[in-house]
């Protein structure tokens, strides 16, 4: 079983392509979705992340959970042999436990533990998932090695990983720097679990895209000089 | 560094960066936190009588308990009739004397004084005299009442050192009151009760806490007005009304409020005076009404620091009925909010409180005769001459002695009037003797001629004033004054001892990580993650001390990082994820710890919810109290029980079965079943029963000796001769390291609170858990496993329910097992309670560096033969040393400047300066558990360096 996987790997980096262009538009598409499901929860739900975050959050997520789906399963590894609606439905699995490993993470340096907190916890940790895990389970589903080598050893190949890597990292180190303020005595209602993480988590998660972006750009003049 | 540094060398910088911070922390300390001039004991009879007589008792002061008879003793001696017996002091807290008397000699803005018609007609009258009383800062409530009610500016250590009572222990004038029989009633801020426990015959206290609440707080306080008014079994009534101080709180000096607030103030005004004092049917003599502020307000209604704002407190004497209206009409009077301790005093016939540094305040006399009047100033002179004498060296005072003055016969002193120059002693002293002589030249001649005698009173009345107000001054800027040359040289040793110590860690660290790889370019070298985090981190520390809601909440960013390098270290593992090598049981482990420490860590974290803003959220200790007392007793239980498993497995881990390690085991266990015998029968009645006193005592014995002993005997009994130096070391160095953690979670078992036996065991699986990490390649450099070994004891320590107060001291705690009342016993134990986590941290550092030595053992048998002990101390207890240390000059350093940057700040005295308290104690938790384990170390490598040395010279003749 693992010698397989290990097999399959020089054949499994090659996935489909896509170029500075394309991710931006990707990236595009998944921010309209969020600011549309913002706009959703406040004109059609009338409450915001302040006055309701758990149904902010379930909405957002629940919003933007099929496009990110939808769009990175695209670039599904060895699309031959692994069909669309497999990979959608990996996905889903990368959902729910992406959410897990999120919540874990986020209890784990201090979120609270509670019946309050509780859907704010399960909701936030979905959202997370959708930034995090859900791109790289849509595209690289069961395949440990490639988990590995992007996440742990950080040695991302292509554009896609790119993608992947960069803004969920930039989400998670958001995150942490969103839960900065919550000590403070500013009596602000964003101090609350988990709103300004939420925030934080969001802001790091487009600035990680804004950074994957130009990281892209820059390798490929940086190809293009060694190929010239 | 062009040659490496030796051991010695090291060890000499070290030391000596150490002493130099030494000298630095305590020359600041006592710059920066004023110790006043403190007289114990209380003013009695003597205090009427001249300073250089010898204080022999005037009669058997025993007899004169009976508070009548001391009465009369007082009225007797001072010479003052007091015309009053009755007094009404109401204070209104935070009340600017801009409100009622204006500001530069014009009058109070038109909102204020109509909203206060009836104390403005008062003064305008010539009824009411009112004073601009500047307060000093910190201008907060308690310290303020202190202050009115001692006459003394007081220090900050002086709160701090009272940890076990806020009762003011000091002499004051309420205690001289209580002496002579007063009853006394108060209705207000319940600091009062705090400060003057079980004195008063009535109270009703109203918390200050609920600062929104601008209403009912007062209401609270009016309610019983009536009442008292029409009783007359009182001699003092205290009246304190928060309500205003809420309001600046609330909306500033321009609230919408403080006009119906004033109104209010003003009506209560109108009622005790019509009702009080214009009425006579009581007939039992006059009432005597004060209105004080405690300090004033900013223009956002913020208090707390030294702008003329804050200070500008009201004093108001209703009821002087004084002939002499220059006083009465003046709205520019100025005095000092101390002056109310002498001056009440005075006009009620009670001995000046001892440590008084005010003086009479002048417009209060002029009801007096002329004799009483320099007689009311010459005992206040007496009182400030005294606190000068504990100042100045009796040299200073040439030929004083007993009622010299009086008689004229001053030894070497014509009884000329001198100009009076020279430094500031001499000169108090000169003006001293003007003030006396003048008055003497008057009391000699008082019968003869009127119109002398008229021009000889007032030059007397005027020396007086004169050496009061010099006087005063002195005293009080003796008491209030921050030496700068003190505070610069302290900043500056400890600025250099810092980077001493940066220096000679930076120095060591290049020799052990660059001197291998020279290759490794310096730039990878810094994106080492996670020697990247423990410096963000400390730089994030010193940032957010500068912040007070950072310094109260600072737990949060303890757990928050601590947290954070658990996950860096699950990323890093994860990063050495190999699946070629499938499956390992080693690396399962791996996981397995650092999730243990992850949720230890979120355990530990949720145990107490400590800080200051957000203690009322749950937390688990709440959580186990309100379920029962019995789910406590059985977390004690079942934690004491798995300390002592755990301390076995660990002892016998070693795998040597030697019989120390069977002595240990024993006297250990032992110890722990008397810890289990002790939680169980004697700590639930709180009494101090013989049998539970003796108990704690063996167990302190039985887990001194186990400590010591171990420490000293186990590198003796080293008899494998198969084993290589260094693996017999660290054989030693283990169990020493756990025979001394083990002895100290038993000890914080017995004395900390039940509550708090489940965190201990947590810190002992941590330390436990990151120890067996480190030994199995933990993949991070040693210092930064000995910083986070550091910053996880200072993460433990909140989680043990400190905070950066000094509220949550466990001071029940500190009387365990001690018979006979000993601060410095007590203060010991205390100690041991409150740095139980950061100690225990540094203590396992001699089981880390013992485990570090096997794995180096084990892999490199033979490279180290060559070099000497020196070199091998250096490489091995080079960081456990030096990193703690540094960390810890860092933050003390960091620290020091920021409270010198604060010293103006609104909370410097309830958040900065207790804050440094705690970083003071931390660092000298951190000396002690260096020193320790510096002297284990290098006698365990001593002694077996000399056992070696004998049997080689033993098997070679």
């Amino acid at each position: 079983m693992k010698e397989a996987k290990k097999k399959k790997k020089p054949e499994t980096s090659i996935g489909v392509s896509i170029s500075a262009l394309g991710a931006f538009s990707v990236y595009l598409i998944t921010g309209l979705f969020l600011a549309v499901g913002f706009w959703v929860i406040r004109n059609i739900y009338f409450v915001d992340l302040i006055s309701d975050p758990s149904l902010t959050l379930r909405l957002l997520w629940i919003i933007e959970f099929p496009i990110v789906v939808v769009i990175y399963s695209l670039f599904r590894r060895n699309p031959e042999k692994c069909s669309y609606f497999r990979a959608v439905g990996r996905s889903i699995v990368g959902l729910i436990s992406g959410a897990l490993i999120n919540a874990f993470g986020a209890v784990s340096l201090g979120a609270p533990i509670g019946m309050q907190s509780l859907p704010k916890t399960i909701h936030w940790s979905f959202l997370m998932s959708v930034f995090t895990v859900v791109p790289a389970s849509a595209v690289f589903g069961a395949s440990w090695t490639d988990w590995h080598r992007v996440f742990a050893s950080l040695k991302p190949t292509g554009n896609v990983e790119y993608m992947i890597l960069i803004p969920a990292y930039g989400a998670i180190i958001g995150g942490w720097f969103g839960a900065w303020p919550m000590p403070l005595d500013w009596e602000r209602p964003w101090q609350e679990w988990p709103i300004c993480v939420c925030y934080g988590a969001i802001g790091g998660c487009i600035v990680g895209q804004i950074a994957s972006l130009s990281l892209m750009i820059l390798l490929r003049k940086h190809k293009n000089m060694k190929l010239a | 560094m062009t040659t490496a540094m030796t051991c010695t060398r090291l060890t000499i910088f070290t030391v000596a960066g150490i002493f130099l911070q030494i000298i630095g922390l305590s020359i600041f300390v006592f710059g920066f936190f004023p110790v006043k001039p403190t007289l114990s004991g209380v003013s009695g009879s003597d205090s009427y009588r001249d300073p250089f007589c010898d204080s022999s008792p005037i009669s058997n002061e025993s007899e004169l308990h009976h508070p009548e008879k001391l009465k009369l003793l007082y009225q007797e001696l001072s010479g003052i009739s007091s015309k009053y017996d009755r007094l009404i002091l109401m204070v209104i807290d935070g009340l600017p004397a801009e409100f009622v008397l204006g500001k530069d000699g014009k009058p109070p803005w038109k909102v204020w004084k109509e909203s206060m018609p009836y104390t403005q007609s008062l003064l305008a009258n010539g009824d009411a005299i009112g004073y601009h009383a500047k307060a000093a800062p910190p201008t907060v409530t308690m310290p303020r009442l202190k202050a009115m009610v001692s006459g003394a500016i007081g220090g900050f250590l002086d709160v701090a050192f009272n940890f076990n009572t806020q009762a003011l222990l000091d002499d004051n004038i309420l205690g001289q009151f209580f002496r002579i029989g007063w009853k006394m009633v108060m209705l207000g801020d319940e600091t009062w009760l705090k400060l003057f426990p079980g004195l008063f015959m009535r109270h009703d206290g109203v918390s200050s806490f609920f600062v929104k609440d601008t209403v009912q707080v007062d209401r609270n306080v009016s309610r019983h007005l009536p009442d008292e008014l029409n009783s007359d079994d009182w001699n003092l009534l205290i009246l304190h009304y928060l309500g205003l101080d809420h309001v600046g709180h609330t909306g500033g000096r321009n609230s919408p409020l403080m006009h119906a607030k004033l109104k209010e103030m003003d009506d209560i005004v109108r009622t005790m005076h019509l009702k009080a004092m214009m009425d006579r049917s009581h007939d039992q003599g006059q009432t005597l009404l004060i209105i004080v502020s405690d300090h004033g307000m900013t223009e956002n209604g913020n208090h707390g620091g030294s702008s003329y704002e804050e200070t500008d407190s009201l004093m108001l004497f209703i009821g002087l009925n004084s002939n002499k209206s220059d006083y009465a009409s003046a709205t520019n009077n100025v005095a000092f909010q101390v002056d109310l301790a002498p001056t009440l005093a005075l006009l009620f016939g009670v001995p000046i409180p001892k440590n008084n540094v005010g003086v009479l305040v002048p417009g209060t006399l002029s009801s007096l005769r002329d004799f009483e009047q320099l007689r009311a100033l010459e005992l206040n002179s007496w009182q400030l001459l005294r606190l000068m004498q504990a100042q100045i060296q009796s040299s200073s005072f040439p030929g004083f002695s007993c009622n010299c003055f009086l008689d004229g016969t001053c030894e070497g002193l014509d009884l000329d009037i001198s100009e009076c120059s020279g430094d500031k002693e001499k000169q108090l002293i000169c003006l001293f003797r003007n003030a006396a002589v003048l008055h003497g030249i008057w009391k000699s001649k008082k019968s003869t001629e009127s119109s002398s005698a008229m021009e000889d009173f007032s030059r007397a009345l005027d020396a007086y004033n004169t050496f009061l107000k010099t006087a005063s001054e002195w005293l009080a800027s003796k008491t209030t004054e921050k030496p700068v040359l003190l505070l610069g040289l302290g900043v500056g040793a400890m600025l250099i001892s810092c980077f001493i110590c940066a220096t000679v860690f930076l120095s060591l660290f290049k020799e052990v990580y660059h001197e291998p790889k020279d290759q490794v370019c310096s730039l990878s070298y810094l994106l080492n993650l996670e020697e990247m985090f423990v410096g963000a981190l400390l730089l994030i520390l010193v940032i957010s001390m500068g912040s007070s809601s950072m310094v109260e909440e600072e737990h949060y960013i303890w757990h928050f990082m601590v947290s954070t390098f658990y996950l860096l270290l699950l990323f890093k593992t994860a990063k050495s994820f190999n699946f070629s090598k499938g499956m390992n049981i080693l690396r399962d482990f791996k996981f397995g710890s650092i999730f243990s420490l992850l949720i230890s860590g979120r355990l530990l974290r949720g145990w107490h919810q400590g800080g200051v803003n957000w203690t009322y959220l749950p937390d688990i200790s709440k959580w186990l109290q309100q379920v029962g007392s019995g789910y406590v007793k059985w977390i004690q239980l079942i934690s004491n029980f798995l300390v002592i498993v755990l301390g076995l497995y660990t002892l016998f881990r070693t795998g040597s079965n030697r019989k120390s390690v069977r002595i240990l085991a024993f006297v250990f266990s032992t110890c722990g079943f008397l810890v289990l015998l002790h939680a169980g029968r004697y700590q639930d009645d709180m009494s101090t029963d013989f049998g539970a006193t003796v108990t704690v005592k063996v167990i302190y014995y039985l887990l001194s000796i186990s400590a010591i002993g171990a420490s000293l005997v186990l590198p003796w009994s080293a008899r494998n001769k198969d084993k290589s130096f260094l693996a017999e070391v660290s054989d030693c160095l283990y169990l020493i390291g756990s025979a001394y953690i083990l002895c100290w979670c038993l000890l914080q078992l017995l004395l900390q609170q039940p509550i708090n036996s489940g965190p201990i065991l947590l810190l002992l699986l941590q330390i436990l858990t990151i120890l067996f990490l480190s030994s199995n390649d933990l993949q991070v450099n040693e210092w930064v496993e000995i910083a986070a070994l550091y910053y996880m004891g200072m993460a433990g320590h909140f989680a043990l329910g400190n905070s950066n107060t000094l509220a949550t001291i466990d001071v029940a705690g500190a009387f365990i097992g001690i018979s006979s009342h000993s601060t410095i016993l007590s203060g010991i134990l205390m100690f041991i309670i409150t740095y139980a986590s950061p100690m225990l941290f540094l203590l396992s550092l001699v089981m880390y560096i013992g485990a570090k030595l096997r794995n180096h053992s084990n892999s490199t048998i033979s490279t180290h033969r060559e070099t000497s002990l020196g070199q091998i101390l250096k490489l091995k207890l080079g960081f456990p040393c030096l990193v703690p240390l540094c960390i810890n000059s860092i933050l003390l350093t960091a620290y020091t400047v920021v409270l010198l940057l604060m010293r103006n700040h609104l909370f410097v005295w309830s958040v900065f300066s207790p804050k440094y308290l705690y970083v003071c104690a931390t660092t000298v938790c951190t000396y002690i558990g260096v020193c320790i384990v510096a002297a284990t170390v290098t006698y365990t490598f001593s002694v077996t360096t000399f056992l070696r040395s004998n049997r080689t010279r033993h098997n070679n003749s």
